[in-house]
């Protein structure tokens, strides 16, 4: 357990010296400058016209659906990781139980495919 | 347990995965105007895992280090559960096509759904257990919403997925409670943990709490069945006839399996739980059908009242209270595929109609029909000689002689009120003024399926002894 | 008192010397690098590039920096402003806090942790939060189609970014970073064996840090400046310096996955008289050129072009690659033992 938190230690230390650095850079920079907001400099930039409505509009579905496909996928690598890491240890049944699995997905996957969940124009 | 992966054990959820997996790839490749064809092979998919789990060997086989199952219970279990998701697809063809929902996901959606119902009905574990109710559950959200197009099937579907998100959480919850509290997920090895116990301490009672709570959510007992009436209306008819029937067997059996096998020792805590949701089950159910017009939702009520007498019998805890579970699991199966066969022909120009007082004056224009459903509105209200009479009575019977009387009497309390809206509807049909008659003649199919149900129900009083033995043997697996 | 200077002040004193020794010449690098990168580009255009400042324009990046920093930080008045002041800090904190873990010589490292390596892809992908509270706190048009664009797009590359990392992961049996550099000083380097993987992910990682050709979240044809419209002053900067540190950061990790890290190309005379730290800042200074090298030459992706790129020919091509190298590997009875 110490040790542990002995590895983890500089890590977290990392992470406040970046918090650190960056909040004094941007502050630092926000003190020092004289600052003259009006109406217009605040507005949000629309190419010169006056912003016509809220931006955060409806959007395409197929953002949704990416998001979805990464989550699947990215759950598989993170499965991925202990076994490659292990597989001297596991043999041969640990080597064909995630080629199963990775068949399944690759089922998964021409299905999509096939489905047009790919296609972006 | 000689070898730790024996693949045998598992052969029809192999080769069901195999085929569904097989039919998704066909599917993709040939389109929606497969579909038919598809459903057929799924329907054959079903009955060659039905050869499977009658070809496995009688004895007791336990295979991936514990986790999986096969016995003569689970045999008996998955062939009911084969034959409903068979007789739901067989129903739901000519309805995806009238209906625009022929897509070829259809049938592997079945599929996968089945496929969760036996990995259930086999787990041996909790994890196992888990795994299998997903795999099920998640399939059944889907296809609870499958008529896309339609706001009522896409609310059902919602509906069913968030509450059954809750309850999965509420079982695992509970799970990871006992898990803590024994020190074990196995069943085996928990029942080894508590052999010798009399009673739980209060963790574990928790635990079993939230693991009764999420499975009663599944085969939808009281308290947890406020989903079913508006899921049962909204989903597509068959749809709502394939969640009536195979679901709820496959969850019932996990239910006795998940509470027997590893909390025997202290059965009296958990009884009690059993107890009061058997009977909240049969009042509700008796009481809040009497008030419904839709039919879909009336069948929605009957079932959480069958339910509860279903759960009679493991309230007992013994193994004749087991077999009265099955052998009311199987005449449900027969019953309800045969009443929902009917409500698959009301049909008129207009489209499908869903209220019971469309029913009206069936006697005259379609007396075949009428007799079917009115048979099986008999055996559902408890009519000696029909099948749904004997179902009761073995459960009734293994009540009786674990001394639970009050709970016998309280059901068949229930049944005589419940009795009520199932003769109401023979009533609409023999007696009321005839309305517009239903469309068409019936498919093939369609009356093959209410055929097979009537005879099945009418005649089952030849042959309950050898029924009775064979679930006999089938209890005796699961009880010690 | 004696004690808590020895087991608590000490080494927290030596660990913060070695993080300063990460973070000052890794922004000294971001500086030298944008110089670096224009005058390259210049040089491939026939132009001068940066000539004014200090000698040859060396001082061009710092007097880039000073000049932002005396510019009024803006904070528009429909943007969630604590959203929006966060989004560059996380962007800059995060390429920051990878480095903890990379070893720039045997037993040169901040941090030797055992899960080096999913520390490092756990810390990519927050990357994209940073991009995605940027496009939705700014609540302006450009900012929130580019912040979706990007996101979709950092995830449809992280995905055979993961695939890469596990065959490399196959090869060396550990995920301890320093770990996949030895495994290479045994054998050969792991971009001979695995060089189709070695294309991905450079070409990933130029998609991962939003660069050419792949820079559709910053099209300035079409969006302007991307997620970056609203930002001015420091935050912009601090975005900038992120921005670039991740591309150090990508070729840092090309160099230890694929071309053996610290390692010199030969264990003979001339070329182990020269250290470690330097042969690694050599891979990574030829990795950086490519980036820019790439950016001078190539024309911009079409967006379903670029999805198209990742999801249909990136992803089933490493994921047959995953099962390849392991079923050899188990066929030949390679599996590293660890």
């Amino acid at each position: 357990m110490d040790d542990l938190l002995k590895e983890y230690l500089p890590i977290l230390m990392f992470f406040a010296v970046a918090v650190g650095l960056s909040i004094v850079i941007v502050v630092a920079s926000m003190v020092v400058v004289p600052s003259h907001p009006d109406a217009e400099k605040l507005s949000a930039y629309e190419c010169g016209f006056e912003a016509f409505d809220d931006a955060r509009g409806r959007f395409d579905v197929r953002f949704y659906l990416v998001a979805i496909l990464f989550i699947v996928f990215d759950l598989e690598v993170a499965f991925l990781f202990p076994w490659a890491v292990s597989l001297g240890k596991i043999g041969m049944l640990g080597f064909w139980s995630m080629m199963v699995f990775l068949g399944i997905l690759t089922i998964g996957f021409i299905y999509e495919w096939k489905k047009g969940a790919l296609e972006w124009e | 347990m000689a070898n730790p992966h024996d693949y045998a054990t598992a052969a029809p959820e192999i080769f069901l995965a195999l085929a569904a997996m097989a039919l998704l790839m066909l599917g993709v490749f040939r389109g929606n105007r497969s579909t038919r064809s598809l459903c057929w092979l799924a329907v054959a998919s079903f009955a060659i895992a039905l050869l499977l789990v009658f070809q496995a060997p009688a004895e007791r086989s336990v295979s991936f280090a514990g986790m999986y199952v096969a016995d003569s219970f689970t045999a008996f279990v998955k062939a009911m559960v084969l034959i409903a998701s068979g007789a739901g697809l067989i129903m739901s063809m000519g309805y995806i096509r009238d209906e625009g929902m022929a897509r070829f996901e259809y049938p592997v959606l079945f599929m996968l759904a089945t496929l969760g119902m036996m990995m259930m009905v086999s787990a041996n574990d909790l994890i196992a257990l888990y795994m299998g109710i997903e795999l099920q559950s998640l399939a059944l959200y889907v296809i609870a919403a499958f008529q896309r197009d339609s706001l009522r099937s896409t609310e059902a579907g919602l509906k069913y997925f968030v509450l059954g998100a809750l309850s999965s959480g509420m079982l695992l919850y509970g799970c990871s409670l006992i898990y803590g509290f024994t020190g074990a997920t196995g069943f085996d090895a928990i029942a080894v943990a508590l052999k010798g116990q009399e009673h739980a301490g209060i963790g574990l009672i928790v635990g079993i709490v939230f693991l009764c709570a999420g499975l009663a959510f599944k085969v939808s007992a009281v308290p947890f069945h406020m989903w079913t009436p508006d899921v049962y209306e909204g989903a597509p008819t068959p749809v709502t006839a394939f969640f009536a029937v195979a679901p709820k067997i496959a969850a019932l059996a996990l239910f006795m399996r998940a509470l027997i096998v590893p909390f025997l020792a202290i059965s009296a805590d958990w009884q009690q739980i059993i107890i009061v949701i058997s009977i909240a089950s049969m009042l509700l159910g008796a009481f809040a059908a009497i008030w419904q017009d839709n039919i879909k939702r009336l069948m929605a009520y009957s079932s959480i009242g069958h339910v509860g007498y279903a759960l009679i019998g493991l309230a007992a805890g013994s193994t004749e209270g087991v077999r009265g579970v099955l052998v009311y699991l199987a005449i449900y199966l027969a019953m309800n595929v045969g009443t929902f066969a009917c409500i698959l022909c009301m049909r008129r120009k207009t489209g499908m109609v869903e209220g019971v007082s469309d029913l009206a004056g069936l006697s005259k224009s379609n007396p075949m029909m009428a007799l079917a459903l009115a048979i099986f509105m008999f055996s559902m209200a408890g009519i000696p000689p029909l099948g749904g009479f004997f179902g009761k009575f073995y459960v009734f019977i293994a009540a009786m002689n674990a001394e639970l009387y009050a709970l016998a009497v309280i059901g068949v309390l229930a049944s005589v009120v419940g009795a009520f809206y199932y003769l109401r509807i023979i009533k609409v049909m023999y007696f009321d003024e005839p309305g517009e008659p239903f469309e068409g003649p019936m498919s093939v199919e369609m009356r093959a399926i209410i055929g097979l149900c009537s005879i099945v129900v009418v005649f089952f009083a030849f042959y309950t002894a050898p029924f009775v033995a064979s679930a006999e043997v089938a209890a005796a697996a699961l009880v010690p | 008192m004696a004690e808590f200077w020895s087991i608590y002040l000490l080494p927290g004193i030596i660990i913060l010397a070695q993080i300063l020794a990460i973070v000052v010449p890794l922004l000294l690098a971001v500086a030298m690098l944008t110089y670096f990168e224009r005058k390259i580009m210049a040089a491939m255009q026939l132009r001068m590039g940066p000539n004014v400042v200090g000698p040859f324009g060396l001082l061009q990046a710092f007097a880039d920096g000073a000049k932002l920093f005396f510019k009024e930080t803006v904070l528009p008045t429909s943007a969630n402003k604590i959203v929006f002041l966060i989004a560059p800090m996380l962007t800059f904190c995060l390429s920051l806090v990878a480095w903890a873990v990379i070893p720039f010589d045997d037993g040169m490292v901040v941090s030797d942790i055992n899960v080096g390596i999913l520390y490092l892809f756990a810390i990519s992908s927050l990357g994209v939060y940073g991009i995605v509270m940027a496009g939705w706190a700014s609540n302006s048009k450009y900012p929130f189609l580019s912040a979706l664009r990007s996101a979709a797009q950092m995830v449809s590359y992280e995905v055979s970014i993961g695939f890469v990392i596990i065959t490399v992961l196959l090869c060396v049996g550990s995920l301890n970073v320093s770990d996949v550099v030895r495994a290479q000083a045994e054998g050969v380097w792991f971009f001979i064996p695995l060089f189709p993987m070695f294309i991905i992910f450079f070409i990933s990682a130029l998609a991962e840090t939003n660069r050419h050709p792949f820079d559709l979240p910053e099209a300035e044809a079409e969006l302007v400046a991307g997620y970056q419209v609203e930002y001015s002053s420091m935050t912009f900067a601090l975005f900038f310096l992120g921005e670039y540190a991740n591309m150090i950061l990508m070729s840092g990790l090309t160099a230890i996955l694929f071309l053996g890290g610290w390692l010199p190309p030969f264990d003979i005379a001339p070329f182990n008289w020269i250290p470690g730290p330097i042969w690694f800042f050599l891979k990574i200074s030829v990795l950086l050129f490519v980036f820019v090298w790439v950016r001078a030459t190539l024309p911009r992706y079409r967006y379903d072009q670029l999805m198209r790129l990742g999801w249909k020919v990136f992803l089933p091509f490493s994921l047959f690659w995953v099962a390849l190298t392991a079923g050899v590997l188990v066929a030949f009875d390679l599996v590293p033992q660890t």
